[in-house]
């Protein structure tokens, strides 16, 4: 402990060694046991009257490189509940082994799996806060989509944190910045739900995916999509953006060689 | 150890050492534990009521995450509206250390009951909570909190928290990002800071006006004046109004919406 | 084979879920004050919580802890006098301004100061540098205090009660606890009684001493005008002088003066009283602190 008055009470650096800020830093160089290596870009998902639709590209990427291009990113659990996965694609596969174990052990169960959305969300970000808090996260933010207890469509969104949050609609990486600014025009949050549609909802999302295939480098252009319903989890996983057009990146200037 | 006071105070570096100067430590990239979700809550307590509030944004650097994000919530309620409870908690800082925190002092306070057959006593919840953030010294809860409930009297009780574990009973108390903008209004409004008996004298002699609790509809207007103020000054408070009244007839609450931009 | 069989047979996930122990200890209502802390899962613990925590060296750190700051104690012919000022302050933010930094510490003496001005038994404790590590560790030292008293059937010396702090930080030597403290009580067998224990592990029993960043401050007012046989009216003024001396010079000071009066009954409180008005008062009618003027 130091004495000096201007610093009384702080720890001494004969003592503790000199201030090691290299903690605070997020970025610099990586190691590869702590940070993702193969990933996965955006989910979307977005709430509607009757069900939540949900959609990732099939993309898995290696740092800049397209590396897998046929990886399916939304795993469906139980009968009416869907979780979809961004980042580190060994961590997604990781817990997909999880949920594995988790569906079987309560399959067997007398009861049956019972574990609705809201459930496995909460049992999902529980793995990721424990994970987080031994300082060994599972690399991922995760969207879980389905029903609560009272059949009402959910929505919610955990990362690797542990943080958790909810929304009508939710979009991770790269989806927050592109997706989010659409999906809350196109459904305001005053805009009840019983108002927007099923054709509404997974419209939209393809619309989404499109503007990320346009405009983020990591992104695909096949993609998952999964429209959870009362009947049940109905899931496309080889979908490509149609009507595609590209008359807008000639407009766009100020890139690479060309300045003006 | 005192011998060293009178060498180059001006020096955090140079003191008396007892080892060898150590040089720049390993560089150790590990992961970060902790981000801040943003947002602010505030507590008010008056003579027989306690109002803990929060704004309901949750923010990851510029983005918004949700606009509705919960930042009070009951604790030893009988289930999970929290239907029974008569203690009111806020945390703010890092939410999923937050939701960990209040998960835990809810399970704290609800095991209470069982064993002991009688509710816990809010200053006794509040000591809880104290050695709760403690046994995290060395690995802190990213989180203030503000705990609040009736004492043995029935008048509001209020407790306030760092991170790990200081704690004290006062009148008001804002914590999160936009404490240092709602603190020194509420010093004015609250325990009258600064504020003088009009001509009661001159100068030096001017007497100072006394705090008294106030009437629960005066704090419930000082406190959407503390949020709406806040709102347009800091961009991680806003979307929502979230506000806990807990009186002699339970928890009442009562959500306003603020600016969503 | 076995082997063969054990590798191939290895779990596709480890347990994800917490442990028996871990559980019950997540919902334990009424757990001893433990010594059982979480660490940070890195190699260094205390350089990755100084890290985090040291705001001096990084004003920007993210979680800055609340400090507390001058604090004085000291023995004379009646007693042993104990004053401190109230502000805490996390970083440059004040967080809070009526801190009790005097905190008694016996079980009969618990809770909130007597209505009629009869003495408390037991003894005062000190709290400079970080709030929760005072806090928590005065409570633990209150708890083991108790206990004491129950054993042996009579009140803990206050030599004994320190060493049982000393002992503890020095054990969390280097885990980065911050706290300078003051014991003052006063026994059959010891007399007046003054300790000093640090989160260093120092213990110094001593007739007087200044904690904090305005101790220099306080000293410097203490020890000119100390003397072993003031009277009482005379300690008590010299006490509520330095703090005030120190909250004038030092920005992390201020607030309230938190004064006590240690006798051989127990302590009594004199007064929890905004320095504004007794700074003002010392300038105009003593004519000190004659660098501040008083025309508006």
């Amino acid at each position: 402990m130091n004495h000096y008055p201007e610093v009384w009470g702080r720890p001494r650096d004969d003592i503790y060694g000199p201030y090691n800020s290299s903690y605070l830093q997020t970025t610099g160089p990586k190691t590869h046991t702590q940070s993702p290596a193969v990933t996965g870009t955006s989910v979307i998902a977005v709430k509607f009257n009757g069900g939540v639709a949900i959609a990732a590209d099939n993309l898995a990427s290696y740092g800049s490189l397209a590396r897998f291009t046929d990886v399916k990113r939304l795993r469906v659990f139980g009968d009416s509940a869907v979780v979809g996965f961004s980042g580190d694609v060994s961590d997604m596969q990781y817990i997909d082994r999880l949920l594995e174990s988790l569906d079987i052990r309560e399959n067997y169960s007398t009861h049956g799996n019972m574990m609705n959305a809201k459930n496995l969300h909460t049992y999902l970000s529980k793995v990721l806060y424990k994970r987080r808090s031994e300082f060994n996260p599972l690399w991922n933010h995760i969207l879980v989509a389905g029903f609560d207890e009272d059949k009402k469509p959910f929505l919610s969104s955990a990362d690797l944190l542990g943080t958790t949050y909810s929304a009508p609609h939710l979009a991770t990486g790269f989806g927050a910045h592109l997706a989010i600014p659409i999906l809350r025009r196109l459904f305001p949050e005053e805009k009840p739900l019983e108002e927007i549609s099923k054709g509404e909802a997974e419209a939209a999302l393809r619309e989404c995916l499109k503007v990320l295939w346009y405009r983020d480098a990591r992104s695909l252009d096949k993609y998952s999509i999964a429209v959870i319903t009362a009947e049940g989890v109905e899931i496309k996983e080889d979908q490509v953006i149609e009507a595609q057009s590209w008359a807008f990146a000639e407009s766009i200037r100020g890139y690479g060689a060309q300045v003006n | 150890m005192m011998s060293f006071m009178g060498h180059q105070p001006q020096s955090q570096a140079v003191g008396y050492t007892f080892s060898q100067p150590t040089n720049a430590p390993n560089k150790e990239h590990s992961f970060y534990p902790y981000t801040d979700n943003g947002g602010s809550t505030l507590g008010i307590t008056g003579a027989d009521f306690a109002i803990l509030a929060g704004d309901t944004r949750s923010v990851a650097g510029y983005n918004i995450n949700s606009r509705y994000a919960p930042k009070v919530f009951k604790i030893g309620g009988d289930d999970d509206t929290g239907e029974g409870a008569h203690i009111i908690l806020s945390v703010v800082g890092f939410a999923a250390d937050g939701q960990a925190l209040k998960e835990r002092l809810d399970a704290v306070v609800k095991m209470y009951k069982y064993q002991h057959g009688k509710p816990m006593s809010v200053r006794a919840c509040a000591q809880r909570l104290s050695t709760i953030l403690y046994q995290k010294r060395f690995f802190p809860y990213y989180v203030h909190a503000i705990l609040a409930g009736l004492d043995e009297e029935g008048k509001g009780a209020l407790y306030s928290y760092d991170p790990v574990g200081s704690y004290e009973r006062e009148q008001c108390r804002a914590a999160g990002s936009a404490a240092s903008l709602i603190m020194p209004f509420l010093d004015n409004q609250v325990n009258f800071k600064n504020q003088y008996i009009p001509s009661s004298g001159d100068g030096h002699a001017l007497e100072p006006k006394k705090p008294e609790p106030l009437p629960r509809e005066t704090v419930e207007q000082l406190v959407r004046d503390a949020f709406t103020s806040a709102v347009e000054r800091h961009i991680e408070v806003g979307d929502g109004l979230q506000m806990m009244v807990i009186t002699q007839n339970g928890i009442e609450e009562i959500y306003t919406p603020l600016k969503k931009d | 084979m076995d082997k063969l069989v054990a590798q191939y047979s290895r779990p596709a996930h480890q347990n994800e879920m917490y442990s028996e122990q871990e559980q019950h200890d997540l919902t334990e209502s009424l757990p001893p004050l433990s010594l059982k802390f979480n660490l940070p899962p890195v190699d260094n613990s205390r350089s990755w919580l100084r890290a985090m925590t040291d705001d001096h060296s990084n004003p920007s750190c993210p979680i800055k802890l609340a400090h507390g700051t001058t604090t004085l104690a000291f023995r004379f012919q009646g007693g042993i006098i104990v004053a401190t000022d109230s502000r805490a302050t996390a970083g440059n933010w004040i967080a809070s301004q009526t801190v009790k930094k005097v905190i008694p510490v016996s079980r009969l003496s618990r809770g909130e100061d007597k209505a009629n001005n009869a003495p408390t038994p037991g003894l005062l404790g000190t709290m400079a540098g970080g709030a929760a590590d005072c806090q928590y560790w005065l409570r633990y030292l209150s708890q083991q205090c108790t206990l004491h008293e129950i054993r042996h059937k009579r009140r803990i010396t206050v030599a004994a009660a320190s060493k049982i702090l000393a002992n503890l930080t020095y054990a969390y030597k280097g885990y980065g606890l911050s706290m300078g403290t003051m014991l003052a009580g006063m026994t059959p067998q010891e007399g007046p009684a003054l300790y000093y224990i640090d989160s260093d592990g120092t213990r110094l029993p001593g007739n007087l001493f200044c904690v904090g960043s305005g101790q220099t401050f306080a000293y410097g007012v203490l020890d000119a005008n100390y003397r072993y046989d003031l009277t009482e009216e005379e300690a008590l003024e010299l006490g509520r002088r330095s703090i005030l001396a120190a909250m004038h010079r030092d920005a992390y000071s201020g607030g309230f003066i938190n004064l006590y009066h240690v006798k051989e009954e127990g302590w009594v409180h004199h007064g929890f009283d905004d320095m504004n008005p007794i700074f003002w008062k010392t300038k105009l009618e003593k004519g000190e602190f004659s660098n501040v003027t008083s025309e508006l």
